[in-house]
């Protein structure tokens, strides 16, 4: 067995012997104020068993392993529904971003340790309602004040602000420069006077997104994490982190089995779903689809295994994975008819078709839409031309609005 | 598992890619369209001389000795610049049956000759939309076959074929001797197939395998076709989106590069995609060759690629507008191609079913 094969299993193992505590039966019609304090324990005891940042620095609690753990146990920890997407954008990047870029390495590694262990929340304030695709084109601004900064204007899609402690934030310093250039990257006290949170409903019922206002919040300037008008480059490095993280041939959505499952069941027409021509066509199509992701992250795996940087096919992931789920998701409805309209808005989406299906648009916006990242491979991998765009290189404040 | 290219395998890549770049050309290819029963011998005389015939066959029988990852390198290359004739794989799916149902004698008289390519072989096992017809139109009476099999992918040229035949109640794998069948030419859009109906009559066959037996080894054979013609479409459709990513960085229209319209550029990032998940689903296809789950593999190798051909061909095409349309250009000669490879070895139809049928738990 080689090394990688015994830390899965090791991991497995231990993730097995926590699910009666934390997995999915132990969540089962917990309100959420309860479910994120199941979150914050296991939270703890992934750190205590050695868990936590698996593939972060030692001297900031991490394990010092590399990626390839952290897949494995992702992948083994993903089978039994623990309540640890609370801690997912935290640990995933403004806390890694953090530790990159944090100036005052004592806080740093204090908010760190915090984090590994589930008691503090970081988030991530980049989409305004100006804009989400077009980051560059935010409006949310920082001024001198004293030796610090002021903030104002108004963050929104922000995931789990309202359970944050912290958050990090790009803002506009310099609105007389390109776009681009008058950005600043700052991390910001979440509880500080003049931060006001305020959940939004999602089309699903579920509200973990918010909407987040700055009113002349101060800040002191080890707040900073970037040059002054050099936080777009932060910025790009915290969403290829995001890019990075987001695989799952499954687009995030039920498994192909369960699918094959409910047509096994469903009789069609007098004859089990799964002997009609419609339901079979979808089925092989998205199987073959989910293999070559399968086989495209395996690789990716490999290459990294081997020392060599993965290939731009990486990110097909979520582009491709997550439009499918949406309308496989559609057809799986099809299928149950009347059974079908039964929802239950706290159902799992990787388990429940309804669940999956409604969240779906979320999974094609958030994180990059479609179109973005098809811009994204059109010109960064085939390199084609970039769109016209009427505000390129125009200083902020002249760009017509 | 799926594998990465070791550097061995990366040479024979990068060689077969600059040897057929080097000897085909759209002007040599268009011509053999107007032409019934004709191929690209310079293709074929470059299969024998750099040893592709011989590839993925056995050492002791003139073989190489490697396996489906380098002759799929080697189709993944014929397809970028359209393969001259449909050879490499019709003799490969003979001799792999040969090989892996053949006895001693049949294997020591028909083996090093696929090998060195100068015998060709032939898989004759379709009846019209039936890729793997429980009920074959050729009959296997004693010894003796009769009856006709229709448009066979090289038949027109080869030496052997093997042929799926309805014996006495079920379905018996032959291999046959074609000196003396009569060949009918079929004239199809995509001539340099050498497409031939071969009419058996009275024709000696021998005995592969039997009922199950048979299916099954047919099947086999069918996947192993069909992972080096998903190669084929991949390579294909790799080149045609690079043609079109070329074509619409330098065309002009409305001021600006039609690169830069992103009606044009998705499209193009949508071929990316397609291209990648069958160039990802062939290497972990070739890599589960003699494992348990190789149909199925194989089975979203060709799905995939074909779509991914198909689709190439379509938008290629499209994004060049009328100049794309010309017989001249050629891009028509992939748009011919796309529709032959998505046939031979069985449709996408028949593939899904096979899928399905594997992903149920329904397989025989």
């Amino acid at each position: 067995m080689s090394n990688l094969e015994t830390y899965r299993a090791k991991a497995a193992a231990w993730l097995a012997s926590m699910a009666p505590t934390f997995g999915r039966d132990a969540r089962k019609g917990l309100a959420e104020a309860d479910d994120l304090a199941l979150g914050r324990r296991y939270q703890k005891a992934k750190f205590d068993a050695g868990y936590a940042g698996i593939n972060w620095p030692t001297e900031y609690g991490g394990q010092g392993l590399t990626h390839l753990e952290k897949v494995t146990f992702d992948a083994e920890e993903m089978k039994h529904g623990f309540p640890s997407f609370y801690f997912g954008i935290s640990l995933g990047m403004p806390v890694p971003v953090l530790m990159q870029f944090g100036s005052d390495r004592d806080f740093v590694k204090e908010r760190v340790l915090k984090a590994l262990q589930g008691e503090e929340i970081w988030c991530q304030l980049f989409s305004e309602p100006s804009g989400g695709s077009d980051l560059a084109g935010l409006r949310t601004k920082a001024e001198p004040d004293g030796n610090g900064w002021k903030i104002n204007g108004q963050k929104v899609w922000t995931s789990w602000a309202h359970y944050s402690d912290y958050g990090v934030i790009v803002v506009r310093t310099d609105p007389t420069v390109a776009k681009h250039k008058g950005l600043t990257y700052f991390w910001v006290d979440m509880k500080a006077p003049g931060v006001t949170v305020r959940p939004i409903r999602l089309a699903g019922g579920d509200s973990h997104v918010n909407e987040v206002f700055f009113d002349d919040v101060k800040i002191s300037d080890d707040h900073r994490m970037s040059p002054v008008g050099g936080g777009f480059a932060v910025a790009i490095a915290t969403l290829m982190i995001e890019r990075y993280v987001a695989t799952d041939s499954a687009g995030f959505g039920p498994h192909l089995d369960l699918f094959v499952d409910l047509a096994k069941d469903t009789q069609l027409n007098g004859k089990p779903a799964i002997a009609d021509g419609r339901i079979r066509q979808q089925i092989a199509r998205n199987y073959a689809m989910r293999s070559g992701l399968d086989s495209i992250n395996v690789r990716a795996r490999l290459m990294m295994q081997a020392g060599m940087i993965p290939g731009a096919e990486g990110s097909l992931n979520k582009l491709v994975a997550v439009r499918s789920r949406q309308k496989l998701s559609e057809l799986a409805i099809d299928l149950q008819g009347t059974g079908g309209f039964a929802f239950d808005e706290h159902a799992s989406q990787k388990e429940d078709w309804a669940s999956s299906w409604i969240n779906a648009p979320t999974g094609r916006i958030a994180g990059g839409s479609d179109e973005t990242l098809l811009n994204t491979i059109a010109e960064k991998v085939l390199g084609l031309p970039q769109d016209h765009r009427p505000d390129k290189g125009i200083p902020f404040n002249q760009i017509p609005a | 598992m799926t594998i990465l290219y070791d550097e061995g395998q990366q040479a024979i890549a990068t060689e077969s890619r600059r040897v057929l770049e080097a000897r085909t050309s759209t002007e040599a290819l268009l011509p053999l369209l107007e032409s019934v029963g004709d191929y690209h011998r310079p293709f074929w005389d470059t299969a024998k001389e750099q040893g592709w015939t011989a590839l993925a066959l056995p050492e002791d029988q003139g073989g190489l000795g490697l396996r489906l990852v380098e002759l799929g390198l080697i189709a993944h290359q014929a397809g970028r610049s359209l393969s001259g004739a449909p050879f490499l794989t019709s003799s490969f799916g003979a001799a792999k049956a040969i090989e892996i149902y053949g006895s001693a004698a049949q294997k020591a008289r028909w083996l090093p000759r696929l090998a060195s390519g100068e015998t060709i072989g032939a898989i004759a096992f379709a009846a019209g939309p039936d890729a793997l017809p429980s009920r074959p139109d050729v009959t296997l009476t004693g010894d003796l076959l009769d009856g006709a099999a229709r448009a066979v992918p090289g038949g027109l040229a080869a030496d052997v074929a093997i042929v799926l035949a309805h014996g006495p109640g079920m379905p018996v794998l032959t291999l046959v001797d074609l000196a003396g069948v009569e060949r009918t030419a079929v004239a199809s859009f995509d001539n340099s197939r050498c497409l031939a109906d071969l009419g058996f009559a009275a024709t000696p066959a021998e005995t592969l395998a039997v009922g199950h037996a048979a299916r099954d080894a047919a099947l086999h054979i069918l996947a192993l076709q069909a992972v080096v013609t998903a190669h084929e479409q991949t390579g294909g459709a790799e080149m045609l989106m690079e043609i079109a990513r070329d074509y619409a960085l330098t065309r002009r229209a409305f001021g600006q590069p039609i690169g830069a319209f992103q009606s044009v550029k998705h499209r193009i990032a949508e071929l990316y995609g397609l291209v990648e998940l069958a160039r990802a689903n062939c290497i972990h296809a070739a890599a589960r060759e003699g494992a348990a789950d190789f149909i199925t593999a194989a089975a979203a190798a060709r799905l995939s690629a074909t779509e991914a051909y198909d689709t190439a061909a379509r938008d290629c095409i499209q994004i060049h507008g009328g100049i794309g349309v010309t017989w001249e250009i050629g891009l028509h000669l992939h748009m011919r191609r796309a529709r032959s490879l998505a046939i031979e070895q069985g449709s996408s139809l028949f593939w899904e079913d096979v899928l399905v049928d594997r992903l149920a738990g329904e397989a025989a």
